[in-house]
């Protein structure tokens, strides 16, 4: 459905994508995993047909985006990462508007189907300049996914709305897959590891890796580590007690608790629970320490040539 | 074509729901009026009632009243990200900025149609000269046409509504006031073709008067394509910019 190769926008001296290649085939929804300015929405934009492609090649549903723009624009729905409105159309107008730019013929059926598909025929005749930042969130996505498009391209939908309304949105966003590609970007790991079925980490404008979530996790955690703090103990005293556990290949502290690196492969927990109760200090927490995306960007960078 | 229409549609009805258009149609008609009537009364003593007295007037106010026209169309949908949305949707660039400027044009052409109400009293009370009318609505219709693609251009090259209407209203000070710069050249010549460049010398000296000229309406027209041209360009180079 997307085959990307080579794929490079420069500007001005900067590449802000550099030569990635992915492809996504149907009814997948596939994760790109970034910090701000890796190039995500850069990379999105050229497979939208908006920017044109500085060389390589991308298709979309087999056309070229340099030259078949066109039929590459009929077949995919878009939403920005600032949700693009007309304040003073009303909700139906707007997802009327953009269905019928994107050629449906009588779009009255289906913008009411997309209206209750989001959650807004209650605001169907409101004005959008009236409604909260999860429901023009919503908009949008009703206005990416009115024209039925093969792939649906999503930039960072779920930035800047609240917790009930994010779930909303990856419920939504799930729910589009039996018919639809769908390439979604964000910077949150978990709703990456939630919402998609591959991830592709992006950075400085290139692929870094690419798995499923639970692959990329195990792939990118090699070495586990434990939070654990403990009471009655000092640092010292509680490091000479953890350092006697088999397979601890080193502890720091880590603000008031102790970081516990581990051999890979092995869960420690009972055993280090064990030791520091027979040596007679209170177990106050212990817990695995996911890596945030920050550490595993600092790992992949920090492993790159 | 069919991008066109539906993006036309589309700014037509954004004029109406703001109740600024509104507004803008008093002021318009407040405006005229006045003039009309002060022409009226002058014409009972003194000369006969000109049917053209409300296009001379326009000839002037769309220098300021066009850029309030335009400044929006393209400004707002770049500064609001609709742009974007418009240039992944499958239609032509030129169908985007025709949609705006034909948009604009039919508002402006409705706001003139409301000032036929003033021929149409000079029609009950005396016997104008109809041709003399015709003439001149034709020519302030061409004239209110090329200004606001004028508007338009600087609408898309801004994403500040204010900048836009702003640098509109002085390049339209320019074409309409370069006659000035024509009065104090020597050069007879030179002069002419100064006052064949501005506003002005295509709708004062001819349409105003009930003459209708090839050489004016191809510059109206003209004026229209080559500005709309360049705003396509501009809104292309989004694309290249982003």
């Amino acid at each position: 459905m997307i085959e990307v190769n080579q794929l490079t926008k420069v500007f001005g001296t900067y590449p802000a994508v550099d030569h990635i290649s992915f492809d996504a085939s149907h009814g997948e929804i596939v994760g790109f995993l970034g910090p701000n300015g890796a190039g995500k929405t850069t990379t999105m934009r050229m497979l939208t047909g908006f920017i044109p492609p500085t060389s390589g090649e991308a298709k979309v549903a087999g056309f070229d985006v340099l030259k078949d723009s066109f039929e590459v624009r009929k077949r995919v729905g878009y939403l920005p990462e600032t949700v693009p409105v007309y304040p003073d159309m009303t909700v139906y107008g707007y997802i009327k508007f953009w269905a019928e730019l994107r050629g449906l013929r009588r779009p009255k059926r289906r913008v009411d189907e997309v209206i209750d598909m989001v959650q807004l025929t209650s605001r169907r005749n409101s004005l959008i300049r009236n409604l909260s930042k999860g429901m023009r969130q919503r908009l949008g996505l009703a206005q990416a996914v009115v024209h039925n498009p093969e792939v649906i391209i999503l930039d960072e939908p779920t930035i800047g709305i609240d917790p009930q309304q994010v779930i909303e949105v990856r419920e939504s966003v799930r729910a589009l897959r039996q018919n639809h590609t769908v390439l979604f970007s964000t910077h949150i790991l978990s709703e990456a590891e939630q919402v998609c079925d591959r991830v592709l980490i992006i950075h400085q404008g290139r692929i870094v890796a690419e798995g499923t979530p639970a692959n990329l996790r195990r792939k990118l955690q090699p070495d586990p580590r434990l939070y654990v703090l403990i009471g009655g103990a000092s640092h010292e005293k509680a490091i000479t007690v953890l350092m006697g556990v088999q397979g601890v290949e080193s502890v720091e502290p880590n603000g008031e608790g102790l970081t516990v690196h581990v051999r890979a492969g092995l869960d420690l927990r009972g055993e280090i629970a064990a030791r520091i109760t027979q040596a007679g200090y209170q177990l106050l927490e212990l817990r695995p320490v996911a890596m945030t995306l920050e550490d595993i960007f600092l790992d992949i960078v920090g492993r790159m040539p | 074509m069919r991008g066109t229409w539906i993006i036309f549609r589309r700014e037509v009805g954004q004029y109406f729901v703001s109740p600024v258009a509104y507004m803008i149609a008093a002021a318009f008609l407040l405006l005229t009026g006045f003039l009309f009537n002060n022409d009226l009364v002058v014409s009972a003593t003194v000369k006969a009632a000109s049917p053209s007295v409300v296009p001379q007037f326009l000839s002037m106010a769309l220098v300021f009243f066009s850029p309030v026209l335009t400044m929006r169309a393209l400004a707002e949908e770049s500064r609001e990200g609709t742009l974007e949305l418009l240039l992944t949707a499958p239609v032509r660039d030129s169908d985007i900025v025709l949609g705006k400027f034909f948009g604009a044009w039919f508002y402006y052409s409705l706001l003139l149609a409301l000032t036929l109400v003033y021929q149409v009293i000079l029609l009950a009370i005396t016997t104008p000269d109809l041709g003399h009318a015709i003439s001149a609505y034709v020519g302030i219709w061409l004239y209110g046409g090329a200004t606001l693609a004028v508007g338009l251009f600087f609408s898309a090259v801004t994403e500040n509504q204010i900048v836009a209407a702003f640098l509109s209203t002085a390049a339209l000070l320019v074409l309409y006031l370069g006659g000035l710069a024509g009065q104090i050249v020597a050069n007879v010549d030179l002069a002419r073709i100064i006052n064949q460049l501005t506003l002005q010398g295509h709708f004062i000296t001819s349409f105003a008067y009930g003459l209708v000229r090839a050489e004016d309406i191809v510059y109206y027209a003209g004026m229209i394509v080559i500005m709309l041209y360049i705003t396509m360009r501009v809104v292309e180079a989004h694309r290249w910019r982003a």
